[in-house]
């Protein structure tokens, strides 16, 4: 540094032109796992495009009162995030064309580079096949995503790491309190200065974040989930959280006409699809640890209990239960191929590629004759080679230009 | 509920016989008190219970009336946690250091205590020790490819490999070789016709018996150690926390880690003029207190990837 200068990362707010939404696909590569001890958690995440019926959405609780389902509260982050963009089209529109001159103080600029080489190192280190999709994408779409993946690392690793016994509720409201600094362009470390920078950047909401914190929260509490409706909750939060974040980044397409809100329902999907692959995969290590993923009343449906899963034994209700868990999987993975097409076209190729992967894994449990206590379904070298040109060919899809019918 | 880990970390206070160590004309002793307290408070509410945290929040409403300083230390830094133990001058901030290193040295003799009765218990109940916590674990061969090492037992067996290699390698090159008149060239040709055979210069045939065992014996020696530290660098980078790269530190973004702010107030030069402007000012930055660089939450400041209390703080003014 030749120069003492002030270097907070001048944030414009949040009226920046969302020049279209890109879609980070990330799970597929099979470092999907922002961890490997512990919880689960799924990094980023697609949409497909879903059209709900609002009022399917509110059940009832056995105590009689209406509750709001966990699909449609995070429905509702989905809405309101849509028309956070929606304003800030309509804002850019309404302005002329301001273009604010990135305010670069000098001697800064060392500092932002390295942080973003420190977040290629990290994410390199933890999740290498992951690295390698980074590695098809454009390079400021690559730093930005390589900043999302550290921030979401360290948090999962706050309450999941090593050294996590010492963290207590107070260091998480500390560290959101750091979160929403930085989204105001104060970062406290390089780290959370390679964030801000992409948050600047990029039309990116704080609210996924939030919800990503709050998911630690939870996941400090509970280790079963009663049905799916908590368990889609959950994976909301480790991973569509993600998808979401990730959205702003990958972009939409100029050219695409689907609405704004199908992509980010896409994106939700994706991440809901990897998360619950993962889970799927991994029933076998997440009960060593006396953790349970699975919904217990679609367990009890199936005849089978939470002993069952700790004996390790494939019986054929276990089978039975695993195809319409995997059969539930494959719909979120459908839904979310609809929106992975709406995507801006260099962003296409990776998250196809990682889409495909992560679908397979699927496969390669129901190859293992559903033994996912003993036997870790893994995509092997040869089928994610093969994986990449498919992709690719996938890619050339170009998004739909007729106006889609909007019930 | 995987919570082992928290409730390992319920630290219990000091016994009767441990304080009457502390110094009791202390004039900051209720530092120390309400420190106490608000550890005690902080490990409960480590734990998920919801019974833990109802106590927790009674007791740091306690805290809370008590001191702004020991109203619940936090792990992680923000840019305010600079403020933390501000309000004491210099003399009770090193009373406070001494005590509290004290303190430390005092918890470690009650863990090993502790741990002695655990070993007589697990004993007793015939329950299988696993390694203790990870503590201090085997520590792995420097060399590839070995096993790793454990203390004593294993130590014996490398010294006889390597007593008894050595020992033959001795008599095979003095005694067996010269008796069965050995030509290790190819084909069973002497040393002269091997060098002829493969076309280099002859002059390497008349290499001084002592000079060739020499170099080839120090050449041998300089690669093994080569290998040797080139592992060592590989496992100690294993261990090194992957974010500050084992510094324990992230550059603070601040000031850019220069430890300084520029003052950006306006200036008027009043009575114009050709004079150049003064430089700015600078202040000390808050946010790192001019170290230029802050903690690094993923490994707390040791730079291992897994901190334990054996690790040391790494200090930023170092």
């Amino acid at each position: 540094m030749s120069a003492a200068a002030m270097t907070w990362v001048v944030s414009p707010n949040s009226e920046q032109l969302c020049n279209g939404l890109r879609f980070l696909e990330k799970g597929v590569f099979s470092g999907g796992r922002l961890k490997n001890v512990g919880r689960k958690h799924e990094c980023f995440s697609f949409f497909g495009s879903r059209k709900r019926d609002v009022g399917s959405r509110v059940v009832a609780n056995p105590s009689g009162n209406l509750a709001i389902s966990s699909e449609q509260l995070v429905y509702d982050v989905v809405l309101k995030q849509v028309a956070l963009v929606k304003e800030q089209q309509r804002s850019r529109e309404e302005e002329d064309m301001e273009v604010k001159p990135d305010i670069v103080v000098p001697g800064t600029l060392g500092v932002l580079n390295e942080a973003y080489d420190r977040c290629g190192e990290v994410c390199a280190e933890y999740a290498k096949t992951f690295y390698l999709g980074t590695l098809l994408m454009t390079p400021e779409r690559r730093k930005a995503i390589w900043a999302i993946y550290v921030w979401c690392r360290r948090t999962d690793e706050l309450v999941d790491g090593p050294n996590a016994s010492h963290i207590t509720p107070k260091a998480l409201d500390r560290w959101e309190s750091r979160l929403e600094d930085l989204f105001n362009g104060r970062p406290f470390d390089m780290l959370d200065a390679a964030l801000s920078d992409t948050v600047s950047k990029f039309p990116v909401d704080i609210q996924p974040f939030k919800d990503m914190i709050d998911g630690m929260r939870m996941d400090l509490k509970k280790s079963r989930y009663e049905n799916f409706d908590e368990l889609y909750l959950y994976c909301y939060y480790v991973a569509g959280t993600v998808g979401l974040m990730s959205v702003p980044i990958m972009g939409i397409a100029h050219e695409s006409n689907a609405p704004t809100e199908s992509v980010y329902n896409a994106a939700l999907a994706l991440g809901i699809a990897n998360q619950l692959t993962n889970i799927l995969r991994d029933v076998g290590e997440d009960a060593r640890r006396g953790r349970v993923y699975l919904p217990q009343d679609e367990l009890a449906q199936a005849g089978l209990s939470d002993e069952d899963i700790f004996a390790m034994k494939v019986t054929d209700k276990w089978r039975f239960f695993m195809k319409k868990q995997i059969k539930r999987a494959r719909t979120f993975f459908d839904q979310a191929e609809e929106g992975v097409t709406q995507l801006s076209s260099a962003s296409r190729w990776p998250v196809w590629a990682s889409l495909l992967l992560y679908r397979q894994i699927l496969d390669e449990i129901e190859a293992n004759d559903y033994n996912n206590f003993t036997r870790r379904a893994y995509v092997s070298k040869p089928k994610k080679i093969v994986a990449l040109p498919i992709a690719y060919v996938k890619s050339l899809v170009p998004p739909s230009s007729r106006k889609l019918v909007t019930n | 509920m995987v919570c082992s880990a928290r409730i390992l970390d319920v630290s219990y206070p000091l016994t009767p016989s441990f304080s009457s160590y502390v110094p009791s004309a202390h004039h900051n002793s209720r530092y120390i008190c309400r420190n106490l307290k608000s550890t005690v408070r902080w490990r409960a509410m480590a734990s998920p219970d919801p019974d833990a945290s109802k106590y927790a929040s009674a007791a740091s409403i306690d805290a809370d009336s008590a001191a702004k300083n020991a109203a619940g230390f936090c792990i992680i830094e923000g840019p305010e946690t600079v403020q933390d133990f501000d309000k004491m001058d210099i003399q009770e901030i090193q009373d406070n250091i001494r005590s509290r290193r004290n303190k430390i040295f005092l918890h470690m003799e009650e863990v090993r205590r502790l741990r002695i009765q655990q070993r007589i218990k697990s004993d007793e109940l015939g329950i299988l020790n696993e390694e203790q916590d990870g503590e201090l674990p085997d520590f792995p061969s420097f060399i590839p490819f070995l096993p790793p090492l454990q203390s004593s037992a294993n130590l014996k067996q490398y010294y006889a490999t390597c007593f008894s290699l050595i020992s033959g390698i001795i008599i095979f090159g003095g005694l067996l070789a010269p008796a069965l008149e050995l030509k290790l060239g190819i084909g069973g040709t002497s040393y002269a016709d091997f060098i002829s055979s493969m076309h280099l210069p002859m002059q390497l045939s008349d290499v001084d018996p002592i000079v060739a065992s020499f170099s080839g014996g120090a050449v041998g020696v300089i690669s093994a150690l080569m290998v040797v530290e080139i592992n060592n660098v590989k496992q100690q980078e294993h261990k090194r926390c992957k974010y500050c790269l084992g510094t324990g530190y992230l550059a603070c973004a601040r000031c850019a880690s220069t430890g300084a702010i520029v003052l950006i107030d306006p200036v008027a030069s009043a009575s114009g003029g050709n004079q150049p402007l003064s430089p700015p000012k600078t202040e000390r930055c808050s946010n790192c207190s001019g170290a230029g660089k802050v903690m690094c939450p993923t490994c707390l400041c040791t730079g291992m990837a897994m901190a334990s209390e054996h690790d040391p703080r790494i200090d930023p003014f170092d």
